[in-house]
């Protein structure tokens, strides 16, 4: 079975989810012998043995992996611009909109779709929905959606960006099948969208078991004087609840002034987030560490007592699972999809910042429960494999191509 | 010569509220959740008297007028009482007019329905003396059977309750122990050599309490001259069935419209169709039969999941670690002598605490085998250490105000007994005096 499937980005470069989730599927689709041609917007690097198409070079170019610097795009508004950042760290930004991007890639994707070869054709997140709807009236395959996340998701509320929220909602309806990748996303899409559910699956996003990489322990004169390190590490937008979490970080310096919180992230709230710090007061027990990395994010992983995820909105979350690999455990919110698939992890409503600073303190004060947290916890993040998510996927593309081939 | 023993446990926890870390050392009530969650024990209690406790009772009265062949038995924990007594009194009385018919047996229980056996016998004897006095006091009887929480049973206990006086005690008649021989008879514990236990037979017993209304189970609907039939074929190979079941499986964890109601009201005159068939309580079951065999046992066996262990209480590290915690507290909350202090240190004990923070089903992936009021086990573990956090915190103060208040005392022991001596050579002429004087 060949399928061609539209992303946007892919590792190595440095983004949210999106292009690790798609390189862990992708490599496990591979695994069990589905062919995948990856179709990106843009010439970038890649990583695994994949065959990659970059939408961008005349789609008669001879097909081959092009090494230029790479760039990384969030979930933004249609009309921002884009913002990426080069595999040192620089951040760039380029004078296309988003949307003009979406719209170039989608005539190329159409382009794409009548010389390549494929049965099927799977679009990753709206800025693919687009060329993939265009695959699918140039081939008339059928077409899944894989949602990671919702307009609803980046602007935590009901003012979505109508641009968005239409290239989804029209897409959602034209597609043979949707993936999303928890209950709390199909949700999102059911209500929201008005989608029919029968037409929705859930597939939890899975997580690469990791070989830990041990560091020395990063803040080590803090932790030396008795300090305990509760960790942050996200973007700093309104969707990830950064300041429902320093509220709740005022309730817990008032009980306790010897737990420091640690925020690992850039966003358009990071001002914001610095100010509100200034006015309760905590300068002294926050640190802003700018956005971590790789290493630096690990070693931070594995200095910290509690990583604290607060989303608003969360279609997935792979943050804790993250940490709890590096041996942290961690306190999530339940309007994430990753609370649907951990039982060892503390779980609190986003703006419920009593119980928020009731559960830092109790994990920071009882080890026996922090242990157990991570012994049982990273038991369960084994059982997350991108396989048992590959085979999912492949269950459906198999139902769909029988459904198609008895209608024609 | 077949009889049937039924035995019913009633019980429920006082439920800790969610408690938080802010409340320790604001907050004295742990157990008064007023809100509509499943935590609220008065909610919980008045839910379960309507749709269990009241209509079940009616019914067990009911067939002891019909039938005056009919009697079973029941336990009741202290905690229960206690809450029958402050939320629904008419349940109370329900039950004792089922016990005044004489017909209905009370078996002997820890009054904290507490695993305390395991932690600390004098803490267990103090409980189980606890319980038989509420018992004596609401019922006017004094039990002679034994039960511990969770059907929890050893040798050791079993010698305990020899030791004490007890006629027998009851266990679950779980394979492994049996090996090839049958729960329906009476057999002597390991050690003992006057009592005798009593098996519970888990097939017959888990047909009503937990598959009565599986609609996936083969014999589902469930027919009561089906059920009978099962139980008379046990005619000459068995002495008695023991059919051990929560009482709130009648109505509550089998809801009404399962028809169990309907069931429990034809049991008895289908039981008693087969001629040679009747009912005893466990006293009557242990006088009558003589033991066939030894039971040794030498690990703890409960009638819980399929593992019959302990460790849906105590098999994680939080669970271990909680348990173990408020044991360590008992030499100075019984210092202090307040029985305020005691009774709530005394309610934490209770098992069904421990059970809110299993995690067992997330390896099987067994959800609702595991029912708890609590989001997850962490929520359960976390309101209970951050109670029992407030509660060593106004121990250790209390003792602390003792130590203020007390008269200052001679430092050395070596001190005190030399001036305890002085004293008494000092009385001496006055004690000869006294002596003397006395008519003889």
């Amino acid at each position: 079975m060949r399928i061609l499937t539209f992303g946007w980005d892919y590792p190595p470069m440095r983004n949210g989810g999106l292009g690790v989730a798609c390189h862990g599927l992708t490599e496990e689709l591979n695994s069990e012998g589905i062919e995948v041609i990856f179709v990106l917007p843009r010439k970038q690097t890649t990583i695994g043995n994949n065959q990659f198409l970059f939408a961008d070079f005349a789609h008669n170019a001879p097909r081959s992996v092009y090494r230029v610097d790479s760039v990384l795009v969030p979930y933004q508004s249609a009309h921002s611009f884009i913002e990426m950042f080069l595999a040192d760290g620089t951040r760039v930004r380029f004078s296309r909109t988003i949307l003009e991007e979406v719209c170039r890639y989608a005539d190329a994707a159409y382009a794409i779709a009548q010389t390549e070869n494929f049965d099927l054709i799977h679009a990753h997140d709206w800025t693919s929905y687009l060329a993939g709807q265009k695959a699918k009236l140039a081939s008339g395959k059928p077409l899944v959606l894989h949602v990671h996340a919702t307009s609803f998701d980046q602007a935590a509320s009901e003012f979505v960006d109508p641009y968005v929220y239409e290239i989804e909602r029209r897409a959602f309806n034209d597609a043979d099948s949707i993936v999303a990748i928890s209950n709390y996303t199909r949700n999102i899409i059911v209500n929201r969208y008005n989608i029919n559910p029968e037409k929705i699956e859930v597939v939890h996003n899975g997580i690469k078991p990791q070989e830990v990489k041990l560091f020395a322990p990063a803040l080590a004169e803090l932790k030396a004087q008795g300090k305990k390190i509760v960790f942050y590490h996200g973007r700093i937008t309104i969707q990830k609840g950064v300041d429902y979490f320093i509220r709740a970080a005022r309730k817990v310096v008032d009980h306790d002034p010897n737990i420091i919180f640690v925020i690992s992230g850039w966003g358009d709230m990071e001002h914001e987030i610095m100010h509100l710090v200034g006015a309760l007061g905590l300068s002294k027990n926050v640190i802003f560490a700018g956005a971590l990395w790789e290493d630096e994010r690990d070693r931070m992983y594995q200095s910290a007592d509690l990583l604290v995820m607060p989303s608003v909105s969360e279609p997935f979350g792979l943050v804790p699972l993250e940490a709890i690999q590096q041996g942290t455990p961690a306190l999530i919110s339940k309007q994430s999809g990753v609370a649907e698939v951990l039982t060892h992890v503390l779980k609190v409503d986003f703006w419920d910042i009593d119980e928020m600073a009731n559960k830092i303190i109790a994990v920071l004060r009882y080890e026996t429960m922090n242990k157990q947290l991570v012994q049982e916890g990273q038991k369960e993040v084994l059982k997350l494999t991108w396989n048992r998510a590959a085979r999912k996927v492949i269950d459906l593309y198999y139902k769909l191509l029988a459904l198609f081939r008895r209608e024609i | 010569m077949l009889t049937v023993c039924p035995y019913f446990h009633v019980h429920q926890p006082h439920r800790i509220k969610r408690y938080s870390i802010f409340d320790i050392g604001h907050d004295n009530e742990y157990f008064n959740a007023s809100d509509d969650t499943d935590l609220n024990n008065g909610k919980i209690l008045r839910k379960v008297a309507e749709k269990s406790y009241l209509p079940t009772t009616a019914i067990l009265y009911e067939l002891l007028n019909q039938h005056p062949e009919f009697r079973f038995s029941l336990s009741f924990s202290g905690t229960v009482l206690d809450q029958f007594e402050l939320y629904a009194p008419e349940v109370l009385v329900a039950f004792q007019k089922l016990v005044a018919t004489g017909r209905v047996e009370i078996l002997a229980d820890t009054y904290y329905h507490s695993l305390a056996f395991f932690y600390s016998r004098p803490e267990f004897e103090r409980q189980v003396a606890h319980h038989q006095k509420k018992i004596f006091d609401l019922f006017g009887v004094k039990p002679k059977v034994f039960r511990n929480t969770e059907l929890s049973y050893t040798n050791d206990l079993a010698v305990w309750c020899e030791e004490n006086g007890y006629l027998g005690i009851m266990a679950e008649g779980w394979d492994p122990v049996l090996g090839w021989r049958s729960p329906n008879y009476v057999y002597q514990p390991k050690g003992c050599s006057r009592i005798k236990v009593l098996l519970k037979n888990y097939k017959l017993s888990d047909d009503i309490a937990f598959r009565f209304g599986n609609q996936g189970w083969g014999s589902w609907p469930l027919d009561v001259s089906t059920y009978a039939k099962w139980i008379h074929a046990h005619h000459g190979d068995g002495h008695t069935i023991n059919l051990f079941m929560d009482f709130e499986t009648f109505g509550e964890h089998q809801w009404e419209d399962t028809g169990i109601f309907d069931f429990l009201r034809a049991l008895p005159s289908a039981l008693l169709q087969h001629g040679d068939t009747s009912f005893k309580t466990p006293t009557e079951t242990i006088l009558s039969y003589p033991s066939v065999g030894e039971i040794d046992v030498p690990h703890i066996l409960t009638w819980a999941d399929t593992d019959r262990d302990l460790t849906a209480w105590t098999g994680n590290d939080i669970q271990k670690d909680a348990i173990a915690s408020i044991y360590r507290m008992e030499d100075e909350v019984m210092k202090t002598k307040n029985s305020d202090l005691i009774e709530i240190w005394r309610r934490l004990q209770t098992s069904d605490h421990f059970y809110y923070m299993c995690t067992k089903w997330s390896n099987d992936g067994d959800v609702h085998a595991y029912f708890s009021p609590y989001e997850s086990p962490y929520d359960a573990y976390i309101a209970f250490m951050n109670a029992m956090s407030d509660l060593q915190l106004r121990v250790t103060e209390m003792l602390r105000e003792e130590e203020v208040f007390k008269p200052p005392k001679p430092k050395g022991l070596w001190v005190r007994f030399v001036a305890w001596i002085m004293r008494l050579l000092g009385r001496l002429p006055f004690i000869k005096r006294r002596l003397g004087a006395q008519p003889s």
